[in-house]
């Protein structure tokens, strides 16, 4: 596809975005209640951030590394509900520090040891998840009553997000856009080519201990809505469908940052038409079914797009045989 | 299942008696230490495999979406007027197929071209979860499928479910009407059809029998039935279905060791040997997907991966063959099944108490946290593989951290001597030699320290290795062998020829 | 070695002592190497022998153990606007999503500096620079559609609007086709004709005589260094390859030696 056509079609993408609530509440008879258009919001939001970051997990051939984060920020969350009680900025900042924890645990297995990375990630991942399932068994068993919904945290839970939370959200997506918008060059240089990155004095261990961070950031936020296990769905699917569509860096991040809005926000919407449809899950269908849309239909790169080359392709050969004959 | 079951007794009461066993099954820790240690045999030798393969993370993707293959087959089933029990034959079936499902839907994406395995890995399992949970929320109702069962699981209740065998007195009791202990009441026909009171002339009567019906040994027993006690086994079905597991899972590794040591280590010599490495890891796949829908009921579906990567990288560090990987990481993963109920119960390795460092906390940190530790036993045997993994990482002789940071100190110090020993013989008799042999400036050249270059020519001088000959470090005899014989071993080591470019 | 002694102000690169080694395992031992300014030199040895790894240390994007490197006299730190660099083709992923034009601006990168974004100048530089490498009209081409030598081309574009006074290369003729060799070959002489320096890591013995004019033979340690005509003898490469060179390449490479 052209550059313009990939501007037009996120164009395309942010109006359907905006039109979401109303469309939906014509045709199909939505209640636009307060939680709905938070958690849509909310849904949305995280689905851009989540896009966009992902792009870089992707490209750096990184897909898993979200997965093992998320899972390892359970502890932190029972940690800090431990010293702090409930209160949402204890439980993130102590995800954070479990999450960042597992990424320096992975880093040094790798580096002290000849155990791959797919291994180093399980490990990390298993025992982080099963001290957080140890803390949170712990804490059920104390008298104080106040703990339920932290397992929320596993699962993800849309309706509790509220006000504060979609404020949290945009601010941190708005600081992640500016620094993306800052450090453009040095991300892309970096994720595409670190030796020559270094070699031409960029400080590659500080950018990437920053996009790195970033991604945790992200990651945490996500734990509330999408829930530990598919929160590596949420990173991922959006940069992938997003890859197909486009062969610019800038384009694809804009564009998995829109596709993921897009399946955050509609996930959200299908989930309040029926109220036994938990939203975590249906967003991740919705950007999985980007994803099919994407590597079936992308014109160039797609399945349908490569079959039909090659059989034009075997058509002018077998009429170009044919040619002296004839 | 019954039948191996009861085979499985019989030959266990040749040793012990009835009562016996009976009492050591009754005890929770016996039977979630044991099955703790039949799902730690089968993920370990399974997961070596996976490890050496590079497919860890297919365990953790095959052990969400065997939830999809459950719920599926629980659907189906409860739609056909089944009833729905998670150790069905057809509820394994369902697992068996999603994991192979996983598989498929995760090369069918990395094979057109457009998704990198890992990307195509982390793509299908979400979705696969997710759909499970969707139909979960939307479709069934049942406490054996709720959200924290499917997550974690409780080894700890395993031997509460279980069958029970009978071997003395075993009569089934079928109670008709005609039975003595029938118990018959009257009940009113037509009293609901007609909405009359059965004090109603109207109301025809008939003979109900309240506790007519087929029971079994165990069940008669309970009711009063039986005059004389029955003698049962209650055996907890996870042990049945865990042993059947293991023995598939050894008869596997057991019966196609030589072909899985060859595709693991060479697919395409493996190939062109006629071998069929797909097969195999198909294979394989299915035995993933069996053991964890297996452990599912016990540790729950995310738990259960670190039965499949922990012990065998525990044992990938301690050991280099293959066998010993085999022999090595089973033992692992049981002695974290061991241990780890006694870490749920407050206990680290059975010696350190938990409370003694919740404690600690507290006086630290003055908080005021609950000492007694009573926890989820799956994740304290989790937890406890974990602690098992660490303190190997840091002993293990050959991979260690402590090993290798002595071996690093002892081979740093012979480095620095190698690489001084060598300047010097390079430059010894050249034109530069008083340039570049001065005692108080060699260590310019190298550009370390002064501190550091006077330590190692003290230690080489003490070693023999070089003598000072006005201001000028000179190799001795000795020092000049040295720097031959290291000369040769490390070319050998590089494997490339032994000429010495200095010589003529 | 008895190659003739340059002043130590005309030394592009001076390497003293250098020792670099995998966990303990000596890859280079004691190299000293002095390449003069403006001289096209080949790097030549066995695999294994750390050709790569001599030009990674010499950037510092692995650690030395021991030895210091000088670029024009200075240290690599206040050299780095001096050296240009050509990575392997294998190291990167061709597949990222970016341009031809994108990857060569790449190289000016490392000028621009913190925050600020390549603009129109940048641009022209980059054109100009694959106008050199015959790629102009590939410009907008997305880099996965390059055949290898294409893709060879696109990294020299970007060494070359890096505008460097000495080249680090690091295999740049493995696997291309014959026009991308030639074009190699003639941005390496137009370079050294400015007067540049320019190191390459070659496979390739019997191009060696025509491509080069300097040489170094490196084995773990150097075994020869000095101009192509006193350097490429039989004796040196069977010292660099054991005996394998002389029934590899038989009597071309004593004539080409010769």
């Amino acid at each position: 596809m052209t550059e313009r056509r990939v501007w037009q079609m996120i164009a395309a993408l942010l109006m359907l975005g905006v039109l979401l609530l109303p469309l939906s509440q014509a045709l199909f008879g939505l209640r636009l209640t307060y939680t709905v258009r938070v958690v849509a919001l909310g849904g949305s939001l995280l689905g851009a951030l989540s896009g966009a970051l992902g792009c870089f997990a992707v490209l750096r051939r990184e897909s898993l590394l979200g997965d093992a984060l998320s899972h390892a920020a359970l502890p932190g969350v029972a940690v800090g509900f431990l010293l702090a009680g409930r209160q949402l900025g204890a439980l993130l900042v102590g995800a954070g520090i479990a999450s960042w924890l597992g990424l320096r645990l992975v880093a040094a297995i790798l580096r002290t040891t000849r155990i791959k990375q797919d291994a180093a990630l399980g490990i990390v991942l298993a025992s982080f998840f099963a001290a957080g399932i140890a803390l949170l068994t712990y804490i059920q068993s104390l008298p104080d009553a106040s703990q339920a919904g932290l397992d929320s945290f596993i699962f993800g839970q849309a309706a509790a997000i509220i006000e504060s939370d979609i404020a949290l959200l945009g601010g941190i997506g708005l600081a992640v856009a500016v620094v993306l918008a800052l450090l453009w060059k040095e991300f892309k240089l970096l994720t595409f080519d670190a030796d020559f990155a270094s070699a031409g004095g960029l400080r590659g261990g500080l950018i990437n201990a920053l996009l790195s961070t970033l991604i945790v950031v992200t990651i945490v936020l996500g734990l509330q809505l999408a829930g530990v296990i598919l929160m590596v769905g949420m990173l991922i699917a959006p940069a992938i469908a997003a890859r197909q569509w486009t062969h610019s860096l800038e384009q694809m991040v804009v564009l998995a940052a829109a596709l993921g809005a897009f399946a955050g926000g509609s996930g959200a919407v299908i989930s309040a038409l029926d109220s036994d449809i938990p939203t975590g899950p249906m967003i991740i269908v919705v950007a999985f079914a980007l994803v099919l849309l994407s590597i079936t239909l992308a014109p160039g790169r797609g399945v349908i797009w490569s079959q039909l080359r090659q059989r034009e392709n075997r058509r002018n050969f077998r009429s170009r045989r044919l040619e002296p004959g004839a | 299942m019954m039948g191996l079951e009861r085979a499985l007794i019989e030959m266990l009461l040749q040793f012990v008696t009835r009562d016996e066993l009976n009492a050591f099954l009754r005890s929770p820790q016996h039977t979630a230490t044991l099955v703790g240690c039949l799902i730690a045999v089968c993920g370990a030798l399974l997961g070596t495999f996976l490890l050496l393969r590079g497919l860890s993370l297919t365990s953790d993707a095959i052990s969400h979406t065997v939830l999809l293959g459950i719920v599926i087959a629980f659907m189906l089933m409860t739609g056909a007027g089944l009833e729905g029990d998670t150790s069905s034959p057809w509820l394994i079936v369902g697992a068996a197929a999603a994991g192979v499902g996983t598989v498929l839907l995760t090369e069918a994406l990395h094979r057109s071209g457009l998704v990198r395995q890992d990307a195509a890995l982390g793509l299908a399992f979400p979705l696969l979860f997710a759909i499970a949970v969707i139909l979960v929320s939307r479709f069934v109702d049942d406490v054996h499928l709720d959200d924290d069962a499917v997550l974690v699981g409780e080894i700890g209740l395993a031997w509460a479910n279980t069958n029970s065998h009978c071997f003395e007195h075993c009569g089934v009791l079928r109670i008709t009407p005609e039975h003595p202990a029938a118990q018959q009441t009257r009940q009113c026909a037509n009293c609901r059809e007609l909405g009359i009171s059965p004090r109603d002339e109207r109301a025809e009567f008939k003979e109900v029998c309240g506790n007519c019906g087929v029971y079994s040994p165990a069940q008669a027993w309970s009711a009063g039935l039986l005059d004389e006690a029955p003698t049962l086994v209650f055996f907890p079905k996870s042990i049945t279905v865990m042993l059947v597991m293991t023995a598939l899972t050894v008869g596997f590794v057991a019966v196609f060791y030589k072909e899985l040591k060859l595709t693991t280590f060479d697919a395409a010599l493996a190939k062109s040997l006629g071998f069929r490495p797909a097969a195999l890891t198909y294979t394989l796949m299915v035995l993933v997907s069996l053991v964890a829908v297996g452990a599912f009921d016990a540790v729950g579906s995310i738990l259960v991966i670190a039965f499949f990567i922990i012990p065998p990288a525990a044992a990938y560090l301690l050991t280099d063959r293959l066998s010993g990987m085999l022999l090595l990481s089973p033992i692992i993963g049981g002695a974290g099944a061991f241990f780890g109920y006694d870490l749920a119960r407050g206990l680290l390795f059975g010696i350190f108490p938990v409370a003694e460092g919740i404690a600690a906390l507290n006086a630290i940190f003055g908080l005021q946290l609950r000492e007694a530790w009573d926890s989820s036993i799956s994740a304290s045997v989790v937890l406890t593989m974990f602690v098992i993994f660490v303190l190997v990482w840091i002993l293990s002789p050959r991979y260690g951290l402590l090993a290798s940071a002595i071996r690093r100190a002892n081979s740093r110090r012979r480095f620095e001597d190698q690489v001084v020993l060598a300047h010097i013989h390079n430059h010894q008799g050249t034109p530069s030699h008083a340039i570049e042999l001065q005692a108080a400036t060699l260590h310019l050249h190298f550009r370390w320290t002064p501190q550091k270059m006077s330590r190692v020519l003290m230690r080489l001088r003490a070693l023999g290795f070089l003598s000072l000959e006005a201001g000028s470090a000179i190799l001795t005899q000795r020092g000049d062998a040295h720097v031959h014989a290291f000369r040769k071993h490390m070319l050998v080591a590089h494997n490339i020829p032994d000429i010495d470019p200095t010589q003529p | 070695m008895p190659i003739a002694m340059p002043e130590p102000g005309q030394l592009a690169l001076a390497i003293d002592d250098l020792t670099v080694a995998y966990d303990q395992k000596p890859a280079l031992w004691d190299i000293d190497l002095e390449v003069p300014k403006g001289a096209l030199m080949a790097i030549v040895g066995p695999n294994g022998a750390g050709k790569s790894t001599l030009i990674k240390a010499a950037l510092n994007l692995i650690p030395r153990a021991a030895g210091s490197v000088l670029f024009h006299g200075q240290p690599y730190e206040a050299a780095r606007h001096l050296v240009g660099y050509v990575p392997q083709r294998g190291s990167v992923d061709w597949d990222f999503p970016t341009s031809v034009l994108d990857v060569v601006t790449m190289g000016l990168y490392g000028k621009l500096g913190w925050l600020r974004r390549p603009g129109r100048r940048e641009r022209a530089k980059a054109l100009a620079a694959l106008e050199q490498v015959d790629l102009v009209e590939l410009a907008g081409r997305q880099i996965s559609q390059l055949s290898g030598g294409q893709q060879q081309r696109t990294f020299l574009a970007r060494a070359l609007v890096q505008d460097a006074q000495i080249y680090f290369m690091d295999e740049p003729f493995a696997a291309v086709d014959a026009i991308t060799e030639a074009a190699i070959v003639n941005i390496l002489r137009e370079l050294n004709k400015r007067g540049r320096t320019v190191l390459v890591v070659h496979h390739d013995l019997q191009t060696v005589p025509e491509y080069f004019d300097w040489l170094t033979l490196l084995n773990v340690e150097v075994v020869a260094s000095g101009r192509t005509c006193q350097v490429f003898t039989l004796d040196n490469l069977q010292k660099t390859y054991g005996g394998r060179v002389a029934s590899l390449h038989g009597g071309q490479v004593l004539a080409a030696g010769g």
